[in-house]
């Protein structure tokens, strides 16, 4: 048992190391100033659309600042519709050197400008950072605009929001299947709280009593669940392959609750109530003995466990909820600064740089973009009702 | 069935334990519990002793298959059970209310659906699996004082439908309940 926790716990090294380059250290250097001024669009919406998203985009990338004059590196190319396609040509270059850091043509249907200027962005980030972006990427959430709880997804910006379920019912904590295509959620629908998939009629879960907090592991392969068909809430992972089957993970007298994969999918991150308090820990994806994640504080819940290797959750300190990052393998702990409000169930955006969060004040749940580094708190989706329980696409 | 009875009867005096007895028993029923896994060991990981006095889950006795099961009731025939934060433990105080629906139950006119609920404090999906134990402690409770276990349904609502919208202690006290639903 001690050698397969130490085996686990490399596995864990190994995948955060690869992180550690990209996150949650602070930078000393400014933001990279780059020049759109010479960029060119036509009169119509759709190029001015695609060149105000592009911009607003780098400048909430975190790494690079749009100026109007001088800066480091420039944007030169032009972007025209054209028999109902969007077509932008886009050249970076370093000013200093003239080097090029960027060059291509991009085009998409031209009532897609938004996602066309997402896609541009990110490549820019890359190619001038060297780091991934996450305009591309999309939250998927719970909004109550109509009266019942549903689930919407909308872009990494809080634009382009839509109504993803339809169920005149009560949805519960969405996330993204590892291929982006579809979502597993709770709803009741049926009468009793079954997991869902998005395209699938059937539930992928209906046992008696609680079935919940779905997760479809990084391969597709399985899905870790809460499910109190045995007695007691517990945390297991089910097949979602021909045959199916079914192992239970967890065997406690309290609740588990919230299992997130670790990006190999050899882990599973998962809150539990043993100790007498709602805390987080680690186990092996094949079961095994636990691992305490969280020393401190008498709730610590919500976790997920970035490609970066960090896991993000909520903790209550002084009656609020903020946000914390841990490292699981040395089992370093920091605190995001936030105000004063509720800040609850972080995901990772795809940057792996930024955590999207709810945030709770005057009762009203709103969804929040923050920084790891020195960034402000962007506010993404607020207003029509509450906005919570957002999850990034990895 | 025998150890359900037993420690249903160490739940009801968990509140007035004044003997050493009753804390022997207790501690023996915790270390039962703890051996089923054959972890020796695991109960320093979950934190030893923690659930000496607390723990309202007797048996774990397996949940109907929810197929073709009525999935609403009258909530009208019995009043709520509250729970103090954070706790799914059936305090006796609140027990009295099970009692009555138990011999409802057990003159086998139907069955019941007991629906957790936690406040809205705590995360969405934790307070999920709050309203189920919570439901679940209630359940437990009704089979240690005769219920058939396949007369009672559980339906964990989170904090998904406060039975109060208001946002102080008072309102808390009232949303953290279980519901029975009689069908």
């Amino acid at each position: 048992m001690k050698r397969s926790m130490l085996f686990g716990l490399a596995l864990l090294a190994a995948c955060t190391a690869w992180s550690q380059r990209a996150v949650v250290t602070k930078e000393g250097e400014g933001k990279i100033g780059i020049n759109l001024g010479a960029y060119q669009t036509g009169g119509d919406g759709a190029s001015r659309t695609f060149l105000a998203v592009l911009k607003a985009d780098l400048n909430r990338s975190g790494y690079l600042t749009v100026v109007s004059s001088g800066g480091e590196v420039a944007v030169v190319g032009r972007c025209v519709p054209g028999g109902g396609q969007l077509v932008a040509d886009c050249q970076v270059y370093q000013t200093a050197t003239r080097r090029s850091l960027l060059g291509k043509r991009y085009n998409a249907p031209e009532n897609s400008a938004r996602g066309l200027a997402h896609q541009v962005a990110d490549e820019i980030i890359f190619a001038v950072t060297g780091k991934p972006g996450m305009a591309s990427g999309k939250i998927t959430l719970v909004g109550n605009r109509t009266g019942r709880k549903e689930i919407y997804i909308c872009d990494m910006d809080g634009q382009n929001m839509r109504q993803v379920t339809s169920d005149r019912s009560i949805a519960v904590g969405p996330r993204w299947t590892p291929d982006l295509q579809n979502l597993t959620y709770t709803s009741y629908k049926r009468g009793y709280p079954n997991v869902f998939m998005t395209g699938r009629a059937k539930p992928l879960s209906s046992y008696g009593g609680l079935n919940a907090s779905g997760a479809v592991s990084p391969n597709g392969k399985s899905m870790a669940l809460i499910l109190s068909k045995d007695g007691n809430p517990e945390l297991y992972v089910m097949g979602l392959g021909f045959g199916g089957g079914l192992e239970r993970l967890t065997r406690t007298r309290q609740c588990e609750a919230s299992p997130c994969w670790s990006p190999d999918g050899n882990h599973i991150v998962y809150v539990s109530d043993s100790s007498g308090t709602p805390q987080i820990y680690i186990l092996p994806r094949q079961g095994g003995q636990p691992m305490r994640l969280t020393t401190s504080g008498t709730e610590n819940v919500a976790p997920d466990w970035g490609k970066n290797g960090y896991i993000v959750y909520s903790s209550r300190v002084g009656g609020r909820y903020r946000i914390m990052i841990a490292n699981p393998v040395n089992r370093t702990v920091r605190e995001l600064e936030t105000d004063w409000a509720d800040y609850e169930d972080p995901s990772w955006a795809p940057d792996g740089r930024h955590i999207v969060c709810s945030r709770t004040s005057g009762y009203r749940s709103s969804i929040y973009l923050l920084d790891t580094q020195k960034d402000s708190p962007i506010p993404l989706v607020s207003g029509s009702g509450d906005w919570y329980s957002p999850s990034c696409s990895p | 069935m025998l150890s359900i009875k037993e420690s249903g009867y160490v739940i009801m005096c968990k509140m007035v334990v004044k003997s050493l007895f009753f804390v022997a028993l207790a501690g023996s029923l915790a270390l039962t519990g703890g051996c089923k896994s054959k972890k020796a060991n695991s109960a320093d990981l979950y934190g030893s002793g923690g659930n000496l006095y607390g723990d309202p889950l007797m048996g774990d006795v397996p949940l109907n298959d929810t197929m073709g099961l009525p999935a609403d009731g009258d909530r009208s025939m019995f009043p709520p059970v509250y729970f103090a934060y954070d706790s799914s433990q059936v305090n006796p105080e609140e027990a009295g209310k099970c009692d009555q629906v138990a011999q409802y139950l057990k003159k086998g006119k139907g069955g019941v659906i007991v629906e957790g609920h936690a406040d809205e404090r705590g995360s969405r999906e934790y307070n999920l699996a709050l309203g189920e134990r919570r439901a679940l402690a209630v359940r437990d409770y009704l089979i240690s004082l005769g219920v058939n276990p396949s007369v009672i349904q559980t339906k964990s609502y989170g904090e998904e439908m406060p039975e109060d919208m208001g946002h102080d202690e008072g309102a808390w006290r009232m949303n953290r309940r279980a519901v029975f639903a009689i069908y």
